[in-house]
């Protein structure tokens, strides 16, 4: 009875050891990879749940890894990086990886993050979506925080969509920008700045400390249900 | 008595420039009165005295002004005494001559002011030419040359050649004094002060006024070009330099990072993975994840350690506390430092034990990091070779692995800091052939690489050989 499989691919041979026998030991199935090349040929044979990807690997480096793994698949892609390296991971996470732990991690805001990973649901038919205390109504375009009814503008409204519908996920700016405002906005964060600024007004009891809509400082937002 | 002659010396030295043209000018009015004389016959005596103009002309040309009327004073004297009546007096005896002498003079002195002041457009625009001809050579050689100081110091003489001095000297910046003799001339172009033109010997001479003031302005503004040009190339420069501090700086910070960061994020996923509860593993796997612990506390160690090795190499700090070592000692102290367990590194050494005058601690770590670099790069299990030979004046340590190999435009690059050959990341932050170099350097050595790509590489490390007086027993 082995649970999903997580194909880790690090280029250091030691992590790759330590990463391999905790997550064995967290009873998940374990695949290791050193190099992005050796990656994308397990990934294409054996199709893993989900992938732990170091960004700095010799040849192709992480990103290119996740562009090619986006090609073809949907898998759910952990990013591994250190302070420095922000550049790289805005480039990754617009390459279509999930999410990202900062070097040094610890095993448990690993393997968090990867149970979340996994768990999150692809966008389905369903005509609300719940988050929280919020409940967005796709169908009537209505947005109610706590029982009560929010008005929302329709940029607003739409930002808040994306991010209800990839919830727990991290959505960097130029994705954002890109989806709700347009390809021709993909570089002007100001508007999201204010938007995001207007949507916390409305929906978080205390704007000044989000729950619920969380800022990756630098990279993007995400959206999670306030931990109890 | 000697003062005397002395004093007469210089007087006649002083008198000399003037006499050869005053007897000159009283010889050419000589020689148109001789003229006159032979014409007098024929022709009234009265227009003859034109004839004057071509005594004066000359001298005018020649000499300038003063001496022109000089020339011209003389020539109606002459004319007085020796043709009008009653001759050899200075009385006239026709009021009508009197009015005709004073024509003659008049004419004579204004003939001799236009010659003088065309001559001395001539020389003018002669001295202009010299001057710009200069200008031109001085600007190419500024383009052109090394630096405007090297360039100054040979424009002298074509300087003085130019404005007709014996000597002269261009200082740049605030004046410095004139030596003895010299006379200063300040380089200025709008308020901005250039420098001095210090120049020497018959100061006289040479244009003056306009035209001097001219050339000192056009020397000073290309001056001003040549060094705003120069301080502009030094400024790129300096950008040049401090962008590619910034550079290497970054990569410093990036390798340093990354590889601070990968035994640390190891080390804490094992050791975390231990205590935690979520986490079941088995004896064997406990075992593993301690001895990534440990093997990546090394690691850790060596990194801080060459970090600390390098800063004290760049900042000049590491001062070697040199002695005599046996070459085998050395390698013996370097082989157990670096816990070759699997027993990869395979030893020659000579028949006989050279000595050398080292610190064996640096000269430890020297070893050390050249061993590790070839174990790294070597095939796994694949053995290096050490090879300690002495020849006549140097002990060298040959270290040989079969691993890629190093382009051969990479030899000399692979002992720089930071970095590597080819992106291989397996050589980590690239510090450990730096520090090699470093210590060497220091204690006398040299260390240098040797390569086929495909077929490994050589290192060697080469010190002095010390001819010891020991006695060694047969």
């Amino acid at each position: 009875m082995s649970g999903p499989r997580v194909l880790v691919v690090d280029d250091e041979p030691q992590l790759l050891r330590a990463l391999a026998t905790t997550l064995h030991g967290a009873g998940y199935e374990v695949e290791t990879a050193p190099t992005g090349e050796e990656a994308l040929v397990q990934a294409a044979v054996r199709p893993p749940d989900a992938v732990v990807l170091d960004l700095v690997l010799p040849g192709k480096s992480g990103t290119d890894v996740c562009r090619e793994l986006r090609e073809w698949s949907d898998v759910p892609v952990l990013v591994l990086s250190a302070v420095g390296d922000e550049r790289e991971k805005v480039a990754a996470l617009d390459a279509g990886a999930d999410d990202y732990v900062t070097k040094p991690f610890g095993i448990d805001e690993l393997l968090a993050r990867l149970r979340a990973a996994l768990r999150r649901t692809r966008p389905s038919g369903e005509p609300t979506i719940e988050v929280g205390d919020l409940r967005i109504d796709l169908e009537q375009r209505a947005v109610f925080s706590g029982g009560e009814r929010v008005r929302l503008t329709p940029h607003e409204f739409a930002l808040l969509r994306l991010l209800a519908r990839n919830e727990g996920k991290l959505l960097t700016h130029r994705a954002i920008l890109r989806e709700v405002w347009g390809p021709a906005y993909e570089t002007e964060s100001h508007y999201l700045h204010v938007y995001v600024s207007q949507l916390r007004r409305k929906l978080e009891p205390d704007p000044a400390r989000p729950r619920t809509l969380l800022t990756e400082p630098g990279v993007g937002y995400r959206l999670v249900a306030p931990a109890a | 008595m000697t003062a005397l002659g002395a004093g007469l010396f210089r007087i006649a030295h002083a008198v000399r420039p003037r006499v050869l043209p005053a007897a000159a000018t009283l010889a050419a009015v000589g020689l148109v009165t001789g003229a006159i004389f032979l014409f007098r016959e024929g022709v009234p005596v009265l227009s003859l005295g034109t004839l004057y103009v071509f005594a004066v002309l000359p001298v005018a040309v020649v000499w300038g002004r003063a001496y022109a009327v000089l020339a011209a004073v003389a020539s109606m004297l002459a004319f007085n005494w020796f043709f009008l009546p009653p001759r050899h007096t200075l009385r006239l005896e026709d009021r009508q001559n009197w009015l005709a002498l004073a024509v003659y003079l008049f004419t004579a002195v204004a003939v001799s002011d236009l010659a003088a002041r065309a001559r001395r457009r001539a020389d003018e625009a002669e001295q202009r030419e010299r001057e710009e001809a200069l200008l031109a050579e001085l600007s190419l050689a500024l383009l052109h040359g090394q630096g405007v100081e090297g360039e100054l110091g040979r424009a002298g003489a074509a300087i003085a050649a130019a404005v007709g001095a014996s000597e002269a000297r261009l200082e740049l910046g605030s004046v410095r004094g004139a030596a003895a003799g010299e006379r200063p001339l300040a380089l200025r172009t709008g308020d901005r002060r250039i420098g001095t033109l210090y120049l020497s010997g018959s100061p006289a001479q040479g244009s003056r006024g306009p035209g001097r003031e001219r050339f000192l302005s056009a020397l000073a503004a290309l001056l001003a070009v040549a060094l705003d040009r120069e301080e502009l190339g030094r400024e790129a420069l300096e950008a040049e330099r401090l962008r590619l501090s910034d550079a290497v700086k970054t990569a410093v910070l990036r390798a340093v990072s990354h590889d601070l960061r990968s035994p640390l994020t190891a080390i804490r996923v094992a050791a975390e993975s231990l205590a935690s509860p979520s986490v079941r593993l088995s004896d064997d796997e406990r075992t593993r994840q301690l001895e990534t612990v440990r093997a990546e506390s090394e690691r850790l160690d060596r990194l801080v350690a060459n970090l600390l090795d390098l800063s004290r190499l760049q900042a000049g700090a590491a001062s070697p506390e040199r002695e005599l070592v046996a070459a085998d000692e050395l390698l013996a102290q370097a082989l157990s430092a670096l816990r070759d367990d699997e027993g990869r590194v395979k030893v020659s050494l000579p028949a006989d034990t050279p000595l050398v005058e080292v610190d064996p601690v640096q000269i430890e770590r020297t070893l050390v990091n050249l061993l590790e670099n070839a174990l790294r790069f070597s095939p796994p299990r694949d053995t290096v070779r050490v090879e300690v030979s002495a020849t006549e004046d140097q002990v060298v340590f040959g270290i040989v692995d079969r691993g890629p190999g190093i382009p051969r435009g990479q030899l000399e690059r692979v002992f720089e800091p930071f970095a590597q050959a080819g992106d291989d990341e397996r050589s980590g932050t690239g510090l450990g052939l730096a520090i090699a170099r470093g210590f060497a350097e220091a204690n006398g050595g040299r260390v240098w690489a040797e390569s086929r790509p495909g077929e490994g590489a050589r290192f060697s490390l080469a010190f002095p050989l010390v001819r010891a007086a020991v006695g060694v027993e047969r």
